[in-house]
């Protein structure tokens, strides 16, 4: 169910995901005082209220990830649920061993929570871009990841996260993104939801891209081509069965992700089609292995990297009559 | 002060853990006899000394202290201070690092009376922090303490660590040093410069004390009475040990981080612990 807060918010507009995110780990937190958030140094308009109105749960550790990943785990230990926040790159791959041994290997119920997917910090550089991570992530036996793509279900993934007892990634966009969820029906459980309908291939997308899915079918709708749109918020366990059934049954499909073409969803969907022994016609659309140096806005490095809608529209229509 | 039977009977056990760890090595084939030996005598003091607050029966009790083996590859003299306080049977001593026995190279919570998956050093005194805040905020009363190695100590997340739990006064929390001044292929003061390591300690907001780390009296003087510290501080316990510990040959001698003793040499090694004073 949508909340009275998000309701008013996207009502009025819009609402930022991140505020969702932590509008809810808020009401959380008063429900369960064994709530705990962590922050190396990463704030949040709305995780103001948070660190005023429940002190005893909110940390700052300052810049310092392996001890926050470790804290974390002690604190798990000893029956607390624990949210670590900070910016992609750093509360993932920085402490990424502390993740493995600390939170997957002892299965403990500590949740990642990763603030700048992709390239969303576009002139910040690869230092601050978040293109490896579900590769990385993914490989961390025990690790669920969501992607959320818009509020609704931003605000849905802090209750599966905090729900799941054992630790979760997730990658948390900001600022308003169009709305592709009215109600939380079936509470997000299948890991993946059909948000077009279309006959003649299927976007598979996650995250952001979901949206440039849903623009660039609208392109594509033009040229006669029909093309189904999925979001697969779930990036880890996948839906295995249910997404191999769309892409047995689909004439083309198309992977869509803001990340490293190495091991992220294409290659998680790719993986699925060939443990099952089928073959189908893939084109993997994802960020190329290279360090992004345009120092410039997240758009305009979509666009350089032709990750914008006009050009994924354009790629898919040269794949489709090329082969 | 420990009376001469207490410090009788800990030498005695700790001469006990050393043949044991010895032998469970050289059968396997495998393991860490060096770091093993430098810290028996502060594991021997912790388990039989009076000090950790622990249920062999109820390895889960909420009550209990935790205790935390950060420097996991000296697992071996733990494993067998856990079995012969009966948190798992003695046999499963005989079958360390053998298909389907659940004590390997390096602990892990799967094994009774085991806290916490260490191996990879610099995480268990995060983790440890991490005990004594939960500890805090729920207003129990157990005590967190976690054994690390001075090489360790070479690991930025340590010192992350360290900053942490002044910055939170984390007084219920005790952490030790096993100070043998050496690490894998050198001596630690080849590699870096960790001394003055007290000093630094200090500097970080902590409580220190430095304790000969194989002799009872000293390490019950500075482990005895935690419980009822008035200090704010988190407490280090610098223990200044001899990697190979009771082994004269192995004494300070790189080789034996991980060496195993085979036919004659093994046969010195046992007869040199049999002949450590008790």
């Amino acid at each position: 169910m949508l909340t009275k807060g998000i309701e008013n918010k996207l009502s009025a507009g819009g609402v930022d995901v991140r505020d969702a995110f932590f509008d809810e780990l808020y009401r959380l937190a008063g429900e369960d005082r064994n709530v705990i958030f962590m922050t190396a140094d990463m704030g949040a308009f709305s995780l103001q209220r948070f660190k005023q109105d429940f002190p005893k749960q909110y940390f700052n550790v300052g810049v310092a990830e392996q001890n926050m990943v470790s804290v974390a785990a002690g604190l798990a230990m000893a029956g607390k649920t624990v949210f670590i926040y900070s910016i992609v790159p750093f509360v993932t791959l920085r402490c990424l061993e502390q993740i493995k041994i600390d939170l997957c290997c002892m299965n403990l119920p500590v949740k990642v929570v990763g603030i700048g997917a992709g390239v969303m910090y576009g002139g910040d550089g690869p230092t601050h871009h978040a293109l490896q991570d579900i590769a990385v992530m993914r490989t961390l036996p025990g690790m669920t990841i969501y992607n959320p793509s818009d509020a609704l279900l931003t605000q849905a993934s802090v209750r599966l996260a905090y729900e799941h007892p054992g630790p979760v990634y997730v990658r948390l966009e900001k600022g308003c993104l169009p709305v592709l969820y009215e109600d939380a029906a079936g509470g997000f459980r299948e890991g993946f939801a059909q948000l077009r309908a279309g006959k003649d291939l299927s976007i598979l997308a996650t995250g952001l891209m979901v949206h440039q899915a849903i623009a660039a079918k609208e392109i594509l709708s033009r040229v006669g081509l029909s093309v189904a749109v999925f979001d697969v918020y779930r990036l880890k366990p996948l839906n295995e069965q249910a997404l191999l059934d769309i892409m047995l049954h689909s004439p083309r499909i198309v992977s869509l992700e803001e990340n490293s073409r190495i091991g992220g969803l294409g290659s998680s969907l790719i993986e699925v089609c060939a443990d099952a022994g089928c073959r189908v016609p893939f084109f993997r659309m994802a960020w190329p292995d290279g360090h992004c140096r345009e120092f410039c806005s997240r758009e305009h490095i979509h666009r350089h990297y032709q990750m914008d809608a006009r050009n994924v529209a354009e790629k898919i229509l040269a794949w489709t009559r090329n082969t | 002060m420990p009376t001469d039977n207490t410090i009788l009977f800990l030498s005695q056990k700790a001469m006990d853990v050393r043949i044991q760890t010895l032998e469970m090595i050289a059968r396997a084939g495998k393991g860490h006899i060096g770091g093993a030996f430098s810290c028996t005598d502060i594991l021997v003091a912790l388990y039989y000394g009076g000090v950790l607050r622990l249920n062999p029966h109820q390895p889960d009790w909420p009550g209990r202290d935790r205790f935390i083996l950060s420097k996991g590859h000296s697992c071996e003299a733990l494993y067998c201070i856990l079995a012969d306080q009966g948190f798992f049977p003695q046999t499963e001593l005989m079958r360390y690092q053998q298909p389907g026995c659940i004590l390997g190279g390096h602990s892990d919570r799967s094994i009774p009376g085991i806290e916490a998956d260490t191996g990879s050093l610099g995480h268990g005194l995060g983790v440890g922090c991490g005990l004594a805040l939960a500890a805090r905020l729920d207003g129990a009363d157990y005590l967190t303490y976690v054994l690390m190695g001075d090489g360790e100590c070479c690991e930025g997340a340590v010192w992350e660590s360290a900053m942490f739990a002044a910055r939170h006064q984390l007084r219920n929390l005790i952490a030790i040093v096993d100070n043998n001044g050496m690490c894998v292929t050198d001596r630690l003061e080849d590699c870096t410069a960790l001394d003055p390591l007290a000093e630094k300690w200090k500097a970080f907001g902590w409580d220190v004390s430095e304790v000969d780390g194989h002799n009872f009296n000293s390490l019950l003087s500075a482990l005895t009475g935690v419980r009822e510290r008035t200090s704010a501080r988190p407490l280090m316990i610098i223990a200044k040990t001899v990697k190979g510990k009771g082994v004269p040959f192995m004494e300070s001698c790189l080789e034996w981080h991980h060496g195993v003793p085979k036919g004659e040499q093994a046969a010195r090694a046992f007869d040199a612990l049999r002949g450590m004073k008790c």
